[in-house]
């Protein structure tokens, strides 16, 4: 894993790539920060900086991770990665905290950024505040990184990796807005759940081959939907809602931002990463037989 | 002595399509084993197994003593693999790539630099140590693949079309060395050009539509024929990418 590790960061930079997403993300924060913090005098580096510029991580972590799991396919290297000692999760654990160090740089310079403040006069609260932002922001990066990494591994062109962690980081980003659109009431949460229920189905019944496993799994999970919205429809827009929720994979970092060190938004992104990073390793296996 | 590896109904499906059938073999240390075949018998999927970049969907192989898939880590530690496009990353040094796959294989970092030189020396290397991959000739860049597959010293060595795009003097080097691996590791190689078969290797397999159509040394192969590759021609029924024997490419 260690090699895999110090590869991937010395490919990073070997390359324009990892030089050029560094600049790109010192440069977007770097700019929020000498209008904002030096050109208003607000000490809240983790406002009006960080959080105005989270929406920079859409393209820069698509772009850093797009290369991780497709490029390896494509250029045929994961034969060499695959036939070696090294097992599958320290395959994709080597690669992953590979990017989480690229990733590391730009907030290092974010650091930076903190330290001129406090050299300025801010105070000690601030400081610690501005700490814990950037702690919060780290984090959705790397949670971020994970969810792209996984999206990688679902294909050979890079392109498509690129457009679609975009595109799962656009949904996240934007998912708190269109949260309002749903509550609605349970029939929304009906609909959507048994859509879901036939998509689980159609997988199952596509992996087993067996068109009536599928149909008998729809049948089942649908029955079992109907039953909640008839008997106990609050659960199911409860559910609905919750679920949603655990898709906001920028909220958290809000909690941050507000001034709290908020516990439970460390353990989502922790678990949100390693969420992702299971189902990387799961995907990698899983091509072995197909 | 138990051999060094043992396939034992073999069977790989690509959805409907089998590409290996029932496939039962074993492998004897200190050989030097051919694998032929036309294209579609199914010599890259039986290597993709073998090294545990692909699963078998039924049967079983054990490698070095360890089944696949159970103890496949321990499995994949044994063997050294050159497979059809040597896997190789063009921004990196020769050097960087060899220390880099050293490390994969759980060379210790103690040996690593010691065991980089011995394979670059092998395969001829010594002069373009600090070259980027991407710079190197073909010719350059199949050796380079070839000391990759010699690093940790595997006890099984599979090179799948080892001699392709090398010049003349490059293939006998080749030939020279397989042979002199083939003194201290099991070597399997497939090919498609039967006089290197001929000259290097003391075992051989023919493949046919995924099944094993002959295996023996060379003299009993031949015995009753006038060469091997009147031999090859009536096993293989004189096929050559037939519709239906289109290997599908491990990706």
């Amino acid at each position: 894993m260690t090699a895999i590790f110090v590869r991937e960061v010395r490919s990073a930079f070997s390359g324009m790539m990892g030089w050029l997403l560094t600049a790109f993300l010192t440069a977007a924060s770097g700019l929020y920060f000498m209008a904002n913090n030096l050109g208003f005098g607000l000490t809240d580096f983790g406002y009006y900086t960080l959080y105005q510029t989270s929406f920079v991580l859409l393209v820069y972590v698509p772009v850093l991770a797009m290369r991780s799991l497709a490029g390896e396919r494509h250029a045929r290297t994961d034969q060499l990665l695959l036939t070696s000692p090294v097992p599958v999760w320290g395959i994709v654990l080597g690669k992953y905290f590979a990017m989480c160090a690229v990733f590391a740089l730009p907030c290092l310079a974010d650091a930076a950024m903190i330290l001129a403040l406090r050299a300025l006069g801010c105070t000690n609260t601030a400081l610690a505040a501005n700490f814990a932002s950037l702690l919060g922001y780290y984090l959705l990066g790397c949670a971020a990184i994970a969810l792209c990494e996984w999206i990688s591994g679902l294909t050979e062109n890079q392109i498509v990796a690129a457009v679609l962690g975009f595109a799962a980081l656009l949904l996240a980003f934007l998912m708190p807005s269109l949260r309002s659109l749903f509550t609605a009431g349970s029939a929304m949460a009906l609909v959507a759940f048994t859509l879901l229920a036939a998509a689980a189905a159609v997988l199952a019944g596509l992996r087993s081959r067996s068109l009536t496993l599928g149909c008998i799994l729809f049948a089942v999970l649908a029955a079992g939907i109907s039953a909640l919205f008839l008997f106990r429809g609050g659960w199911l827009t409860g559910a609905f809602s919750g679920v949603l929720e655990a898709l906001c994979l920028f909220a958290p970092f809000e909690k941050f931002v507000n001034g709290s060190f908020s516990v439970p938004a460390v353990v989502y992104y922790l678990s949100a990463a390693g969420l992702f990073l299971f189902f990387t390793a799961q995907g990698i296996e899983k091509r072995r037989w197909v | 002595m138990l051999p060094v590896i043992e396939v034992s109904h073999l069977t790989r499906m690509y959805g409907p399509r089998a590409a290996v059938k029932d496939l039962s073999f074993t492998v004897e240390d200190g050989q030097i084993y051919g694998l032929l075949g036309p294209n579609g018998a199914g010599k890259s999927t039986i290597m993709n197994i073998l090294t545990g970049y692909l699963a078998a969907t039924s049967g079983t192989v054990t490698v070095c003593g360890h089944p696949l898939p159970e103890e496949a880590d321990a499995a994949r530690a044994c063997v050294g693999y050159l497979p059809e496009t040597p896997p190789l990353y063009p921004e990196m040094t020769v050097e960087e790539y060899l220390r880099f796959a050293a490390a994969l294989k759980g060379v210790r970092r103690a040996g690593r630099k010691a065991q980089v030189e011995k394979a670059a020396r092998r395969t001829g290397l010594t002069g373009v140590m600090p070259r980027l991959i991407r710079n190197l000739s073909k010719g350059y860049r199949q050796r380079v693949g070839i000391a990759q597959a010699l690093l940790g010293s595997p006890q099984v060595i599979i090179l799948d079309e080892p001699t392709v795009g090398l010049d003349p003097a490059q293939v006998i080097e080749m030939r020279r060395l397989i042979q002199e691996l083939g003194k201290s590791h099991t070597v399997i190689l497939s090919s498609h050009i039967l006089s290197e078969v001929q000259a290097v290797c003391t075992r051989i397999l023919i493949l046919s539509h995924g099944q094993l159509a002959a295996c023996g040394d060379l003299a009993s192969l031949t015995a009753g024929h006038s060469s091997l590759e009147e031999v090859f021609l009536e096993l293989t029924g004189g096929e050559d990418g037939a519709p239906d024997a289109g290997e599908e490419d491990a990706t």
